[in-house]
């Protein structure tokens, strides 16, 4: 069979069950699609609006209002190449080694390279979209702000084709030539350095600016210390060159880079299919060959060999009145969570992304002196933080109580029964979201050298947050079980758990918490000014007032999930 | 039909297939035993093109599975212990995708899977998601499409996990027609009774070695004992296992 019929018939089934998932999602709750699509169009419009004002004004600026709208495309086209390359490797190597549907492939009688051809597009389809779906805006929004008709967006979506695939053709080689020639146990480790190089890099080269100094110098820097992005040979350039040609009316120019885009998409899928294709096989084989080697950190995999005690165990001895029955659980979720490469990808790619922002937030100037300024980039912290909370607890710590669910017939025969498989869950997830959140808090206040006395307010905000979070979802998780999903999967899939109507009203109600917590804590600084001027001692009396709200909404939102749940498992028929 | 020779797989220190010699002829049923992690799996793999072998070759209709692979995977049907099925298709509609594949005629394989359907007892799910179907009509279905293609070699493992009597009746008649039909079957079972029943040849292995082959009469000589399949398997791994104790200790 040629590539062009396996493609080809591939195709049609992929369709039918697209439109099969499409189907699916009208019989979904009217609830959860209406959530989904306001979000989306929330997204889209917020994102709109934002840009378009940033771009007309950046626009109105006289003699470097053009530069800066291109200088800042430029960047965001190479930071969205370099995100697709590192999208493409993860997903890549889900799609290409993991996932069951190769192994069937590998037994069909097509050549090895035609299931590399079909798995590549598959896996540049899966990394890019989002990242496309979310640059939408920003396109609408350039086009808008340079009076650009319907054509424009239509290249600009032809452009946009040819340079996913470069990015995907890079990923892939490169997990390729990783899986090939390194071993597997190095895989996490060799990525976990890729991630803290990237850190130590953004700490490095995002300096902070000194925008207090005249407006020229300021715009020199900005302008001196974005150059890179510039960088004639990086796809990046040429996609950004375009849009910007196309968006001047400067059609041949735009064309011209359209065609290097093409040439240069051609040229990198057939070295990376030539050269991938040849090593896939023994990159499969020498994957699944590694199966009896453990995986990780070695301080979590060392096998328990008596008497001595393996190094988790020697930790989680340290809480006293811990249960032994909780402590074990305890051990076996890290343990479990830990060599489980799918979602511990997710999860440093969620908090890799909010690190960066932080990190990010040092470089973007304003007079710190001011308090309603310092205050207000503070909460927008917070909400960029508690909204990556609220995300992962709905995706990592909602399906925790279903994904025992194979696993009921012996945590729920035990003696300590479970309300306290229950109670472990919520305690494990509230100290390790409090662990992550605080440090990311506290770093941020000391990179942006925040009052003391904001510091205590937003860790302790944070501290609550992240217990609340961890209640609604351990709580919604129990109330709205979806044992049925994982019946005839070897592998348990948290995600599929998370997409029911419980994961969707988890997420509802953790941000209508936090939309409540912050808007609670944000009001009194409206006051601030008149306070600063001795006016009115309003000010006081609402950061009181606001903190007793936010505490009390804090406990409700642990304590009401909680309890329904407790009493849930307590009737819960096995 | 099936051939190998000197076949061996290493994973890291751990020889899970070793020196692995073993032949064949077409119309045999072969029936692979051996206790867990004896390296059962592992040869499968090996058999059906998956795995690399650290040492030796696997051929199959005279073709080198890792030197012709497609040509070999042409007369192979591999179903794995767990097989992979599309969830959102319908039974008929993934057996047009495999028969397809294996570059079938619609009208082709619209008859045979009417009648695999039929002897498998598949028919009644016809109009369901496969992902709605129980384990054992998954399995059912995923034996149906191994066998539309009329392959010249099966290699089947555990096939009778999850199915109930009626199901591991029709399962066994099947693949026993086949074999007679001249297809190739390469089983790997737990089920010591349905190798008694079905399996010309045996085949044991343990900790990755070929410790006896033969009909059963040949392992109860092997074994000396003169019982069932079960106390011939039991006599020859216990056997190995006191040859191989001084060595471990």
């Amino acid at each position: 069979m040629n590539a062009f019929s396996f493609f080809g018939l591939l195709l049609i089934a992929d369709a039918r069950m697209l439109q099969r998932r499409v189907a699916a999602l009208r019989r979904q709750s009217w609830l959860m699609m209406a959530v989904i699509g306001m979000f989306v169009a929330s997204y889209w419009i917020a994102a709109y609006s934002i840009l378009h004002f940033g771009f007309v004004s950046l626009a109105g600026l006289p003699g470097l209002g053009s530069l800066l709208l291109d200088r800042m495309l430029y960047l965001f086209f190479a930071f969205l190449f370099l995100m697709l390359v590192f999208s493409n490797m993860i997903i890549g190597y889900s799609s290409f080694f993991k996932s069951q549907e190769t192994q069937w492939m590998l037994t069909l009688p097509v050549r090895h390279i035609d299931v590399f051809g079909w798995k590549l597009a598959e896996t540049t389809v899966l990394a890019s979209w989002a990242f496309l779906f979310l640059s939408g805006p920003l396109m609408l929004a350039y086009g808008a702000a340079r009076h650009v008709g319907g054509w424009f967006y239509l290249n600009v979506f032809l452009l946009f084709m040819p340079f996913i695939i470069i990015p995907a053709a890079l990923g892939s080689l490169v997990i390729m030539l990783m899986t090939r020639f390194l071993q597997r146990r190095m895989f996490k480790w060799i990525l976990l350095g890729l991630g803290c190089v990237a850190l130590v890099a953004s700490l490095v080269a995002l300096k902070p600016m000194d925008m207090v100094g005249a407006r020229e110098a300021a715009f020199n820097q900005l302008l001196q210390n974005s150059r890179v992005a510039l960088e004639p040979m990086l796809p990046s350039y040429w996609v950004a060159s375009g849009v910007i040609a196309w968006g001047g009316r400067l059609d041949w120019r735009g064309t011209f880079y359209f065609l290097v885009l093409v040439s240069n998409a051609l040229m990198a899928t057939l070295v990376c299919v030539t050269a991938s294709g040849r090593i896939f096989y023994s990159g499969w084989s020498r994957n699944h060959s590694q199966g009896e080697i453990q995986l990780g950190l070695p301080v979590f995999d060392r096998p328990i060999t008596f008497p001595r005690t393996a190094f988790l165990d020697r930790i989680f001895d340290f809480p006293a009145g811990m249960h032994a029955a909780a402590r074990a659980l305890a051990i076996k979720d890290i343990r479990t969570f830990w060599r489980d490469t799918s979602q511990w990808s997710q999860f440093v790619i969620f908090f890799g992304l909010l690190g960066f922002h932080v990190i990010n937030m040092r470089s973007v100037a304003y007079d710190w002196d001011n308090v309603f300024w310092s205050a207000f980039v503070s909460f927008l912290n917070l909400g960029a933080t508690s909204m990556t909370l609220a995300t992962l607890t709905t995706r990592f710590v909602y399906p925790q109580f279903s994904l025992e669910g194979r696993r009921l017939w012996i945590v729920g025969m035990a003696p300590c029964g479970l309300k306290q498989v229950l109670l472990q869950k919520f305690w494990l997830s509230s100290f390790a979201s409090v662990a992550i959140t605080l440090t990311l808090t506290l770093v941020s206040s000391w990179m942006r050298r925040e009052p003391g006395w904001l510091t205590l307010l937003l860790s302790a905000t944070v501290v609550l947050m992240s217990f609340a979070l961890c209640g609604i979802a351990v709580g919604t998780g129990a109330l709205f079980p979806n044992f049925g999903s994982t019946a005839h999967r070897r592998d348990d899939n948290p995600a599929k758990i998370v997409s029911g109507f419980g994961g969707t009203f988890c997420f509802v109600v953790s941000l209508t918490y936090i939309v409540l917590i912050i808007g609670a804590e944000a009001l009194p600084f409206y006051f601030y000014p008149a306070w600063a001027k001795g006016i009115t001692e309003t000010y006081s009396w609402a950061v009181v007032g606001s903190w007793i709200f936010t505490a009390t909404i804090s406990l409700v939102a642990i304590s009401m999930p909680m309890s329904l749940a407790l009493k849930r498992v307590e009737s819960l028929e096995l | 039909m099936i051939q190998t020779e000197h076949l061996t797989k290493r994973f890291g220190s751990l020889t899970a297939v070793n020196d692995l010699n073993l032949r064949i002829e077409q119309g045999e049923f072969f029936a692979f035993l051996g206790p867990n992690a004896a390296g059962k799996t592992t040869t499968i793999k090996l058999l059906a093109g998956l795995l690399k072998p650290t040492f030796g070759r696997a051929l199959v209709g005279g073709y080198d599975i890792q030197e012709e692979p497609t040509k070999a995977r042409r007369l192979i049907s591999y179903v794995p212990d767990l097989p992979f099925l599309y969830d959102k298709l319908q039974p008929m509609e993934f057996m047009l995708l495999v028969g397809r594949l294996y570059g079938m005629s619609r009208g082709e394989i619209l008859s045979a899977s009417e009648e695999l359907f039929d002897l498998l007892d598949v028919e009644d799910v016809g109009q369901q998601l496969i992902e709605n179907l129980s384990h054992g009509t998954r399995q059912r279905v995923a034996i149906a499409s191994a066998l539309l293609h009329n392959p010249k070699v099966i290699i089947i493992d555990e096939p009778m996990a999850g199915l109930d009597p009626r199901s591991v009746r029709a399962v066994k008649d099947l693949l026993k027609a086949r074999a007679q039909d001249g297809v190739t079957i390469f089983l790997s079972t737990h089920i010591l009774q349905i190798a008694e029943e079905l399996a010309d040849r045996i085949g044991i292995l343990n900790h990755g070695r070929l410790i006896a082959v033969g009909t059963m009469s040949e392992l109860r000589e092997a074994s000396g004992e003169v019982g069932a399949l079960e106390d011939t398997f039991m006599a020859l791994t216990d056997e190995e296992e006191r040859e191989e104790a001084p060595e471990s200790i």
